[in-house]
């Protein structure tokens, strides 16, 4: 009876892939604190996902280096589980769940705004508190408790930015550049009111994202005869051609880059301080000496140099404060005490100074980590270096 | 009227540049009947593979480049040689074989290099000025190296002995074969043929934007757009449909920006299948 | 087994039965267990699924279609805008989903299925990068870059189907839709389709209406990957750009091709083991891609024809031998 075995091949086949999939992953019995890290780790934004990763393995390795994180009476060995969120929204979703499984409740990231989306609705069935480093309008909302944000986004500095460019520079109306999705189009729109705000006049110009020959953009761009181009949320190695390109076209006026950091490489894909000339920026966490022993530090945890920059710097406060509240909770599985204590943890960082929790202003829920940044000028292929800008409610 | 000249300067470079990759896609397709995936992977190869040899092993930029070509030409050649030459009238498989090059390959290039863009200029900078039209140095000379390369692409097809046999095989595989040519022999040439043009386009373009591991990605979405333009298999409708595609480009973006540009492109290639359903140049194809 | 039990399954076919059952088997599984691993895994086998459905009825007519994002994107989005209008009701949506794409690619189908083997390949990809287009400048209807969050949960016989265990059995009702209506199809026409696929050409001359199977088959396809669509929204509450993008078809494809083409356990299989292993390396950050492609590759060398494919001609060899 061929037909009769067929079918039992079949259904064998098709149950064995179902059966395969119930083994569940067992959490660690004993004193272990697993976290998360998340972000896209491979493709165009990898280098974020892999900031937020090594920050995570660093707050880690520094509570091990201690003997543990000190969690009631018990000392808890912290390791780091990281996870490709790929800069979707899917992605972060299944992300969650991924780590939910391995029993995970502390997150560090994800980076990007479709990720924050897609991970925001699900944290709160999974019981995980998530760290989104995105500059998305919506970053934190009082609908998502357990999303915190690693402050300050735009709405936070671009006011201090455009501030700071208008003391070196006369600037009537400036073109901002930035990527069609969401991660170009929430920072540009909240970059046009601060510069509004500031009586300068704005054109945007969105490009898809993959583009990788600015030449016909700038073209359009310069046409509006901008006296300053701003090229926002631009990932940094689009940014560096942009700039690239536009000193070939023979633009002379300031350019600026009012959406995160990236700035070294900038310079380094456009070809250096001569083809910069004159550049304003958000320099994230001012480049401190006390910032720089972040890195000496990630050295002889991790064993390797810290290659993220001031990235990094960022990220690392999220997972600092989350420790630290997990350890004053004394739980590793009350979230909702761990987030209670987290809200309410002074906002003081060794290495970065202090800072504030933000966002009551921006997002109706003050759950935003915002430390002193810094604000950067080149002036004729000059750095004039760093203006530092203590955090304001 | 500046920006409608500059739009047809910038229009023809990118052309070049899309030129040299879908003739390779095209000439992959066309003899051996393979979308080949990681034709933006050997792109991305190409442009590591020449900053290294400058960087790491500070050769001259030339030289590198040449050096690029050869090894993706070489890492080509026996990628069809031991894993798409079984399965080769398996289309299918071969396409799915070229994406998990395609995989292998970017997440390679991450782990050995890192995710942030290398610093990697081009050795002439600078551009020629007049009026308020401008011309960067660096771009001409790629345009004229693409010129070049698609030249002698066309002596060694068109001119040799070994031309008219890949393009007897691409014309009728069964009746190439009954007349003595060897498939084994000639369809690794003609893979490594068309991966060394795209690491020679790599290597030649990076420098002027940007090399980072997800720079290989928007190469294949171009090629697939100029090839189906062309006529698949058609490599005067590639070389054609490339410049068509670098001028609508600019133009589009130039006037009507990044996101309506780029619309616009895909539909006008859309219509174009409507009305000629074989693209330009091309001609009835095999089945997928 | 009498023969007459043999005969009707014959006609219905073994190996849809077998899916059927599958789909009919998973209701129990988000009944008898909690683990949110498994629910993550299931519930996102169940949206790839469909979608794989989607693209293996087209591989049914040799026809590689990469449109399947885009007829996704309009079940999603339909969905997701009737709920800013409160539309929840189950039933309706589950129908809307299915029309709406479905209604587009008639117009589409006449265009596009003129083109055969790679030009509809490549034409079909171009399809889905204009739909992601499409979305990027319809702000107003699309929420354009930021998508629409906050979608209503859908409402099933007067009950939100709120919790994780609800929206997995709801996932597990539309794939089981979405695998009798492609069996239904692909079991009824599967004579046309396979002469379509043997030969279309040879089929038009010996009298076959090659267009109207070829049409129909498109248009069930979108409507199947527009119920995808709807239970990825579902199962997000977000309809995001970046959840339809173009890129994601070579999923679907991957999944169907590497379960094997020739069955309809293909794309189950296909989708169960590949999904399954995209969560398993997703922990592997920045070596996650790469796993991937050594699997891809493994699996193609070694099982030619697909693993469902394989395994039915292992299994011949030895009864034969």
């Amino acid at each position: 009876m061929p037909m009769f075995r067929r079918i039992q091949v079949s259904l064998v086949a098709a149950t064995a892939v179902i059966a395969g999939l119930a083994t569940p992953a067992l959490a660690q019995s004993g004193c272990e604190l697993k976290i998360g890290s998340m972000g896209p780790m491979s493709g165009g934004g990898a280098q974020w996902g892999l900031a937020m990763d090594g920050a995570a393995r660093m707050a880690a390795a520094e509570v091990n280096a201690e003997g543990g994180l000190k969690v009631g009476d018990r000392k808890c060995h912290v390791t780091v589980v990281a996870y490709d969120s790929k800069y979707t929204a899917d992605g972060a979703a299944a992300g969650s769940n991924a780590l939910a499984a391995e029993g995970i409740h502390f997150i560090i990231g994800p980076v990007g705004a479709p990720e924050a989306t897609g991970i925001k609705p699900i944290l709160g069935r999974n019981q995980q508190i998530a760290w989104n480093g995105s500059y998305a309008k919506d970053a934190v909302t009082t609908r998502y408790p357990l999303m915190f944000h690693l402050g300050p986004g735009p709405g936070g500095w671009a006011d201090s930015v455009i501030k700071e460019a208008l003391k070196h520079w006369k600037i009537q109306s400036v073109a901002l550049i930035a990527p069609n999705d969401q991660g170009g189009t929430d920072i540009v729109t909240v970059d046009e009111v601060a510069y509004k705000d500031n009586g300068v006049k704005t054109t945007s110009e969105y490009y898809q994202r993959g583009t990788t020959n600015f030449a016909p953009i700038i073209t359009r761009v310069l046409a509006t005869n901008p006296d300053a181009v701003d090229t926002a949320s631009s990932p940094p190695g689009d940014a560096g051609v942009i700039v690239k390109q536009l000193r070939l076209a023979g633009f002379k006026g300031p350019i600026g880059r009012n959406g995160g950091p990236g700035t070294e490489e900038i310079l380094r894909v456009s070809g250096g301080m001569d083809v910069l000339k004159d550049f304003y920026w958000y320099a994230g966490p001012p480049d401190t000496p006390e910032a720089r022993v972040i890195d000496a530090d990630y050295k002889k945890l991790l064993g390797k140099d810290q290659t993220f920059g001031a990235s990094l710097w960022g990220d690392l406060p999220g997972a600092r404060m989350t420790l630290k509240a997990i350890s004053v909770a004394g739980t590793i599985d009350d979230v909702q005490k761990v987030a209670e204590v987290l809200r309410h943890l002074p906002v003081d960082d060794p290495n970065l100074g202090k800072g504030v929790w933000s966002g009551q202003k921006q997002f109706g829920i003050a759950q935003e980590l915002m430390y002193p940044f810094g604000v950067g000028i080149i002036k004729d292929g000059k750095e004039v270096g760093v203006t530092r800008v203590e955090p304001k409610l | 009227m500046h920006q409608f000249l500059e739009a047809a300067i910038i229009g023809v470079g990118l052309g070049a540049q899309y030129a040299l990759l879908a003739l390779g896609f095209t000439l992959i397709f066309g003899i051996l009947g393979v979308v080949n995936f990681a034709h933006g992977g050997f792109y991305m190869l190409g442009g590591y593979v020449a900053y290294t040899c400058v960087a790491g092993l500070g050769l001259a930029y030339p030289l590198a480049v040449v050096v690029a070509m050869l090894a993706t030409a070489a890492l080509g050649w026996l990628f069809e040689l031991l894993l798409i030459e079984p399965l080769i009238d398996d289309h299918l498989a071969t396409l799915m074989l070229s994406l998990g090059l395609y995989l292998i390959i970017s997440t390679v290039v991450l782990a050995i290099f890192g995710p942030i863009s290398m610093e990697f200029a081009f050795p002439v900078t600078g551009s020629f000025h007049a009026g308020s039209v401008y011309l960067p140095r660096e771009n001409l000379i790629v345009l004229a190296v693409c010129l070049v390369a698609i030249a002698c692409l066309w002596l060694v097809l068109f001119r040799t002995d070994l031309g008219r046999a890949l393009r007897a095989l691409a014309d009728d595989r069964a009746v190439g074969m009954a007349q003595g040519l060897r498939p084994r022999l000639l369809f690794p040439l003609a893979f490594a043929l068309a991966t060394g043009l795209a690491g020679l386009t790599g290597a030649l373009v990076t420098p002027i934007l940007s090399l980072a591991p997800g720079v290989g990605e928007p190469v294949l979405a171009t090629s697939f757009l100029t090839v189906i333009l062309g006529g698949l298999g058609s490599l005067g409708g590639a070389a054609l449909a490339a410049f068509i595609v670098g001028l609508v480009e600019a133009y589009t973006s130039v006037y009507f920006g990044g996101s309506i540009g780029a619309l616009v492109l895909f539909v006008m290639v859309l219509l174009l299948l409507v009305f000629r359903p074989t693209g330009l140049l091309g001609r009835d194809v095999r089945g997928a | 087994m009498d023969d007459k039990a043999v005969g009707l399954i014959r006609r219905l076919g073994g190996a849809e039965i077998s899916a059927v059952l599958v789909f009919v088997i998973s209701f129990a599984i988000p009944l008898l267990t909690k683990n949110v691993m498994i629910y993550s895994v299931l519930n996102q086998i169940m949206v790839g699924v469909v979608a794989t459905f989607s693209v293996w009825i087209m591989l049914r007519m040799n026809l590689l279609s990469f449109a399947t994002p885009a007829f996704m994107a309009l079940g999603g989005y339909t969905v997701a805008i009737a709920g800013q209008y409160d539309i929840s009701d189950a039933v309706v949506l589950t129908l809307a989903s299915f029309a709406v794409p479905a209604l587009v690619a008639i117009p589409l189908g006449a265009l596009v299925l003129r083109l055969r083997g790679t030009y509809f390949v490549l034409v079909t990809f171009v399809l889905a990068q204009i739909m992601q287009l499409v979305l990027f400048v319809t702000p107003g209807l699309t929420g354009g870059s930021n998508g629409i969050s906050g979608v209503p949960p859908v409402n099933l016989f007067g009950m939100d189907m709120m919790t994780n265990q609800q929206v997995l059995l709801f996932a597990c009702g539309l794939a089981l839709l979405a695998t009798l209506i492609t069996a239904a199809l692909t079991r009824y026409f599967r004579r046309h389709f396979a002469a379509i696929e043997e030969n279309d050409v040879l089929a038009e001359s010996l009298g076959l209406v090659v267009w109207r199977y070829k049409a129909l088959g498109f248009v069930i396809s979108a409507g199947v990957a527009g119920l995808a669509g709807f239970s990825l929204v579902n199962m997000l509450l977000t309809a995001h750009p970046s959840s339809f993008d173009s890129i994601i078809s070579v999923d679907f494809i991957a999944y169907s091709i590497i379960g094997g083409r020739v069955s309809i356990l293909g794309p189950i299989v296909g989708t169960s083991l590949m999904v399954y292993a995209t969560n398993l390396f997703g922990t592997h950050g920045q070596y996650a891609q790469g796993l991937y492609g050594v699997l891809i590759l493994i699996v193609v060398l070694a099982a030619r024809g697909g693993i469902v494919g394989s395994v039915t001609a292992l299994l011949r060899r030895r009864r034969a031998a």
